[in-house]
């Protein structure tokens, strides 16, 4: 009632049924990023853009990337959410002008969802683009909220890279993909209240189509060679509304929107559903009018339906017509900008002593090894051994990872999110990489309820990069996660990416095993331990860095490449400085103890 | 092969390469003409929509595998080309999908039965292969009993009669295979098994042609 109430004051006037339905996913927490915009503006940041984030790989390449989430969806329909939630990152990262080369996903949930693993198999296996593992984290804490966070990485050369907005009055948005259907309507609304709200249900999820997906990959890239496109953004939560406003934002433009011209699924469709629909796989791109009809032609070479719906415009006003009719008229940057709540100074505490929060063990091969992946042939260490390492054909190669610690941000969200960082950092060195940037996804329960642990995440996660010397290159909120009104614990994901050297990468082999490091956490001896394991891991000792040390899923990795590990895991704290290290000797200041042996089976 | 959907169209590519051959992608409306082998790669040929390989196989390209298949050349189908290749009729049995009813991604053990191919001649009879499958309907059914089976799976892997991973026409000149050797032809992706099977093609054409 209160945005409405700052709609009036804005407009001058009552706002009319369209411009309701418009607002209300426009200035939704997943459109707006009401309660984050504030607390993002603080941080380190570097390479942002509209869709992904970008960060030079090797001078020639760019990395994009960017970890999203699609929670609401996935509690009401596990396979439909999830997929979808695989097919919208992944035109995240192809708006950017990149191929999409990587998929990793982070799980919270009470037990494996059959649907959830196969909704994410299905979509990322049919459009060839390899899962190469993530996170899987089992607590009955995430029961009524399962948290699906999807992350995407592409490469792409330089001069490919696209910007993610309308640059001059005379261009055209053309709309080309899937059709138009009434699946997802107030997808964006719905992602923003708590699950037992009236829109969740099945009618506000979208269906994922990976056939057509995997046509609008191959059409894009096309496009993009060919030099046809100008600026790109996908259409997901708020559909051709939300990308065409945000296009022609950026570029502080306007723009005339014909909705009649969208080719739809479904019969007798109102205007405002055709505007706000969020049917999949479809993408937006700025172009001249002379180059439309080509990218036109190149759309239904590939069975997809396009269409030119939309003219830019200098006048900064979003005009919305069906046929002669216009249904609506309002400035760009209103809709464009959703009030912003008020952000608070979150002061850190000193870190509690941590109790064992039990997450339930199991091994993640079986989830991985319903992903495919290895296809597109750049796999270099497959998934259970730490963070994925990817090459890229003819030289290079980057790390990635997924990482939280939701089971200490449960007990000092401050605490809990700033070790995550840190421990995404051990990761990446451990496969001999250079870490190179975060994205990052906040998950949470209600930000009007309690906005203090909200404040300390982004606090931490501010002061975490900062220590890290790590810019944050893209990131993505969902709030709202809470059934009943009770919470999610905060869980910030983590997605980092790390410029590798596959050729020099160590992989496990017999040798002695070693603990080493402190069995507690210290700030101030994190910088010691990343020093340690970049000099170990450059001198082809393979080293885990995890928050169990050891757990089932290394075991059964070490087991498929014919090893057997005979160890005593030492015990540590719950937040701990201590990785497991696998050379045959081991010369180092920091503490070290032999834990065992690692021999073929 | 690039079919609508094809999503190892790409690995096929760089694994030909890799061993020297001059490659071309060819679509729907291209002609086979003027090339020695064909391969229809893995993927999810139309979205597997009805069933895989199933349209894949009634387009008119098809004709056009079918007339290089009538001429006596190589052809090789892995994964999805496998099954278009049996949707043809071009080779016997069936694919259902996996006995765990799960999509099923790993290396996988296999043994070499038939060394008497143009795509096996470099590996030794009975010879135990690490290769990588990606499927979730490779369950083979067999449907005839005289047939030529290339590679057996050691392990169970998705229900296949007799743990047949492979089978090849009388005359070892069509090769349908559920295993990806084209992800194994580097050792930095974790095996280089595959690179056999290309290198046997290309020496058998090499020296046909000669």
């Amino acid at each position: 009632m209160r945005y409405l109430n700052i709609l009036k004051g804005k407009l001058g006037r009552d706002p009319d049924f369209v411009e309701l339905h418009a607002f209300a996913v426009m200035w939704s927490e997943h459109c707006g990023y009401s309660h984050t915009a504030g607390y993002i503006r603080r941080l380190p940041k570097q390479g942002h853009h509209g869709n992904a984030g970008v960060v030079d790989l090797d001078g020639d390449f760019g990395l994009v990337f960017k970890v999203e989430s699609h929670n609401h969806p996935s509690a009401v329909e596990p396979y439909n959410g999830a997929a979808t939630g695989v097919g919208g990152i992944i035109r995240d990262v192809l708006a950017m002008g990149a191929r999409p080369s990587a998929i990793l996903d982070s799980l919270h949930m009470n037990s494996v969802i059959g649907g959830i693993i196969e909704g994410i198999a299905d979509y990322g296996n049919s459009i060839g683009v390899p899962t190469v593992g993530g996170e899987l984290r089992l607590s009955e804490l995430y029961q009524h909220n399962p948290l699906v966070n999807v992350m995407a990485v592409g490469v792409a050369p330089h001069g490919n890279i696209l910007p993610s907005k309308a640059s001059k009055p005379g261009q055209v948005m053309v709309v080309f993909g899937g059709a138009t259907g009434r699946d997802g309507i107030h997808g964006a609304s719905f992602a923003s209240e708590d699950l037992t709200g009236d829109k969740a249900s099945k009618l506000s999820i979208q269906v994922g189509d990976p056939f057509a997906e995997k046509m609008l990959i191959e059409a894009f890239l096309r496009m993009n060679e060919e030099g046809l496109i100008d600026g790109a953004q996908d259409l997901g939560a708020g559909g051709v509304l939300s990308a065409t406003v945000e296009l022609v934002a950026r570029g502080g433009l306007g723009a005339v929107v014909h909705l009649e011209r969208l080719p739809l699924r479904e019969s007798n469709m109102k205007p405002w559903e055709i505007l706000i629909s969020e049917s999949q796989e479809r993408m937006a791109v700025v172009t001249t009018k002379d180059r439309a009809e080509r990218i036109i032609e190149i759309a239904k070479d590939h069975l997809l339906t396009a269409a030119v719906v939309a003219e830019v415009k200098a006048d900064p006003t979003y005009r919305v017509f069906y046929g002669d009719k216009k249904i609506m008229e309002v400035p760009v940057q209103l809709l464009a900008n959703a009030p912003e709540e008020p952000v608070s100074d979150y002061v850190p505490k000193d870190m509690p002593d941590f109790r064992k929060v039990d997450f339930k063990v199991v091994d993640a091969h079986t989830v991985f090894e319903q992903y495919d992946y290895m296809v597109g042939t750049d796999t270099v260490i497959p998934p259970g051994l730490g963070p994925a390492v990817m090459r890229v054909k003819g030289d290079g190669g980057y790390s990635l990872l997924t990482h939280s610690r939701a089971d200490l941000a449960v007990q000092d969200s401050y605490w809990g999110t700033f070790i995550a960082v840190l421990e995404s950092v051990r990761k990446t060195l451990s496969v001999g990489a250079k870490p190179l940037a975060v994205t990052n996804c906040v998950n949470y329960g209600d930000p009007d309820a309690d906005p203090t642990d909200l404040a300390a995440m982004m606090k931490a996660l501010e002061d975490a990069c900062r220590f890290a010397n790590i810019p944050v290159a893209s990131g993505n909120a969902s709030l709202y996660n809470t059934y009943g009104g009770r919470a999610i614990p905060p869980t910030l994901v983590i997605g980092m990416v790390g410029r590798a050297d596959p050729k020099k990468i160590v992989r496990p082999k017999p040798s002695n095993v070693y603990a080493i490091g402190w069995p507690d956490f210290d700030v101030e001896r994190e910088r010691r331990l990343w020093e340690v394991i970049e000099y170990l891991s450059a001198k082809g000792a393979f080293v885990l860095a995890a928050s169990s040390l050891v757990n089932v899923t290394h075991v059964k990795a070490l087991r498929r490449l014919g090893l057997k590990l005979n160890v005593d895991v030492p015990r540590t704290e719950p937040a701990h400085q201590m990785v497991i290290v696998f050379a045959d000797s081991v010369k180092t200041d920091v503490p070290v103890e032999k834990i065992g042996v690692l021999k073929w089976m | 092969m690039v079919y609508p959907g094809s999503n190892c169209d790409r690995d096929v590519y760089h694994a030909l390469k890799y061993v020297g051959v001059d490659v071309n992608y060819v679509g729907l409306d291209d002609s086979l003409d003027g090339c020695d082998l064909v391969v229809l790669p893995g993927g999810f040929s139309y979205g597997d929509y009805l069933r895989p390989g199933a349209v894949a196989a009634r387009e008119k390209i098809s004709h056009e595998v079918r007339r290089a298949a009538d001429r006596g050349k190589l052809i090789l189908g892995i994964c999805n080309g496998f099954q278009i290749l049996i949707e043809m009729g071009l080779l016997p049995g069936a694919l259902l999908r996996n006995s765990s009813g799960r999509f099923v991604s790993k290396w996988v053990r296999l043994i070499v039965e038939d060394v008497d191919t143009p795509f096996t001649r470099n590996f030794k009879s009975r010879e135990v292969i690490k290769l990588p499958v990606a499927h979730g309907y490779g369950r083979y059914f067999k449907t005839d009993s005289a047939i030529r089976v290339v590679f057996k799976y050691m392990d169970d892997v998705n229900g296949s009669d007799d743990m047949i991973a492979a089978v090849t026409t009388e005359d070892g000149r069509i090769l349908g295979m559920m295993p990806h050797p084209e992800r194994a032809y580097e050792k930095l992706l974790g095996g280089e098994d595959g690179l056999k099977l290309f290198t046997s093609v290309v020496e058998y054409l090499r020296r046909n042609a000669s």
